[in-house]
């Protein structure tokens, strides 16, 4: 059977991992909200500070998982993640600061542009790792956990043992992030259905 | 058994599968230069479809798409409860809405053919389209749905001809994959379509049979290709062996080829490793331009035409050999009875993607 055995939530204030929260926003400060989070926990990749806000709240959802189970760097193969996100606004955010620079600041910038694409995260988070897996991103309504469930068990089935998917949508302020991790043959951990996806998620559908 | 088959391509070339592939086989392209295209209103070579105005390019590709998918199948199949439209897209109706990319082109095609499930968009920048058929024999195959309609579309719009122009990538002439002279991308827009399903005679005319295909990532670069062609050899040489299926069976290879000097440089060395060097090869790009999250499906359809044709399509704009690995690159049009195919794609996030297609 297929366990959900780390998760991690980031919201527009707070970052918690496995429900415990790990960081509070502090308002007050001149940094932006991952910036924040990436100091405190003291992650170190110079990468993350040319990143896009997506890739960066994938790469800090990534790492503070890998984080809390070490397994996931010694259990697998180069090749046996995958990597399954989704969302519901794309790469809005920055497709709309590369508007602007062409817009309004002069010209299009190409480090704005090779952002503008959803799957970019998956890719930083391949770098940063060095993860050869299989890649799925998906723009859906709404968060779906039947889609993630069957499109993850279609995963497990094939030769990825492994799974880190998760929902990231930030538009603007709104910044709702789900990320979690599916293995098989562990002891301890969440069944990985539906129902359980949805309690997780604390997302109100 | 997983099947495709009712194929269509919208282009430049032409709005219905058949003067598409009479294009192909005139070795006639879809570019034309556009005056104003980019930024600083530069002239560039695009493939762009002029008969197609006002807004809703997305959306109307996409309608139009489906409908001639509707009338090559069983009518009561698109709106089954067994039935997926997977769209693959990666700029989607952005010109209408940039906070909202897909939803009005989504709810257009629920409503217009009584969709019972909700469209599932497909973005991954330039593997998207073999990605979503990948997907789509993989719900089948899990039997989570019977038939899956594949529609990749991307339109060309001021957003993505300014960003491949700032990152100098698009190309001074029509395109020229894998040639020594090549010096970029042509843009392009389209539409391709193609059905999958575990149901044969839901086709009006014989499909072909579709097999499992993989995706790998680079590990690499977010924008640039592996110099050791890394995700693209360990994603085909995935594809094969999970197919049991030899170098020597695959008879023609539709490569990415989007004729920049680091892409078809990238793709020569993973054929070399995977020991394909010999195997006929070809890049749709200098017929219908760069698709993008069209590209996959498009090319698959017309590799499809080709399959049913037993003809290799010459490789538009290729004269002499410009990679540091030698590839078979198609430079006439030839008959040969083609009975497996392989597929690939690479692209933007380190993505690599590659599908099998079988005669039956």
């Amino acid at each position: 059977m297929s366990l959900i055995t780390t998760y991690c939530h980031l919201s527009a204030d707070i970052c918690s991992v496995n429900g415990e929260i790990v960081a509070k926003r502090n308002i007050e400060s001149d940094e932006s909200w991952f910036r924040q989070i990436y100091k405190e926990q003291e992650f170190a990749y110079p990468k993350f500070n040319k990143m896009d806000i997506l890739s960066q709240a994938g790469f800090l959802a990534s790492e503070l998982i890998k984080r809390a189970n070490p397994r996931i760097a010694t259990a697998y193969g180069d090749d046996e993640i995958a990597l399954f996100f989704a969302n519901h606004a794309s790469s809005a955010d920055t497709d709309m600061r590369f508007v602007h620079s062409y817009e309004h600041n002069g010209a299009p910038s190409p480090s704005l542009f090779v952002y503008t694409l959803p799957n970019i995260v998956l890719g930083e988070i391949a770098i940063a790792n060095k993860w050869y897996g299989e890649n799925m991103f998906a723009v859906l309504p709404k968060f779906a956990p039947e889609f993630f469930f069957n499109y993850g068990q279609i995963l497990l089935s094939g030769s990825s043992k492994a799974i880190l998917c998760g929902w990231l949508e930030i538009l603007g302020n709104a910044i709702n992030v789900f990320l979690f991790f599916v293995e098989n043959n562990v002891e301890n951990g969440t069944a990985f259905n539906h129902e359980n996806l949805l309690k997780l998620s604390s997302f109100n559908l | 058994m997983t099947y495709i088959g009712a194929e269509v391509i919208i282009s430049p070339m032409g709005g219905t599968t058949a003067e598409n592939w009479s294009a192909m086989r005139a070795n006639r392209s879809g570019i034309s230069l556009v005056s104003k295209a980019g930024f600083d209103n530069a002239d560039f070579y695009l493939s762009k479809i002029l008969s197609l105005s006002g807004g809703y390019k997305f959306e109307k590709l996409l309608l139009e798409a489906l409908e001639s998918v509707s009338a090559m199948i069983d009518p009561e199949i698109l709106s089954s409860e067994r039935t997926i439209i997977i769209v693959s897209s990666t700029k989607g109706e952005l010109d209408e809405d940039i906070k909202d990319q897909f939803s009005h082109s989504a709810k257009a095609l629920v409503t217009r053919f009584k969709l019972v499930n909700e469209p599932v968009i497909v973005s991954n920048a330039c593997i998207s389209g073999v990605l979503a058929i990948n997907t789509a024999q993989q719900f089948i195959q899990a039997k989570i749905y019977d038939h899956a309609v594949v529609i990749g579309c991307d339109v060309i719009s001021d957003f993505v001809v300014y960003g491949f122009q700032s990152l100098f990538a698009i190309s001074d002439a029509p395109c020229l994959p894998f040639d020594a002279q090549r010096n970029g991308i042509t843009m392009g827009e389209g539409c391709g379509a193609v059905v999958v399903s575990n149901a044969k005679e839901i086709f009006q005319n014989a499909p072909l049979a579709l097999f499992p295909g993989t995706s790998a990532n680079d590990a690499n670069h977010i924008s640039g290709p592996s110099r050791t062609g890394e995700g693209l050899f360990r994603s085909v040489k995935r594809t094969l062996e999970l197919n049991k299926i030899a170098t020597d069976e695959i008879d023609f290879i539709s490569a990415h080829g989007t004729a920049t000097v680091f892409n078809d440089e990238m793709e020569s060395i993973a054929f070399d490793r995977l020991g394909l060097n010999d195997v006929p090869l070809n890049s749709l790009k200098g017929y219908f331009g760069h698709t993008l999250g069209a590209a996959g499906v498009i090319e698959t359809a017309a590799s499809m035409q080709m399959m049913r044709n037993s003809t290799l399509i010459k490789s538009l704009g290729y004269q002499a050999s410009g990679t540091s690995k030698t590839l078979n690159v198609i430079s006439e049009n030839k008959e040969k009875k083609l009975n497996t195919i392989l597929k690939t794609a690479s692209g933007f996030g380190g993505g690599n993607a590659s599908l099998i297609i079988r005669s039956l």
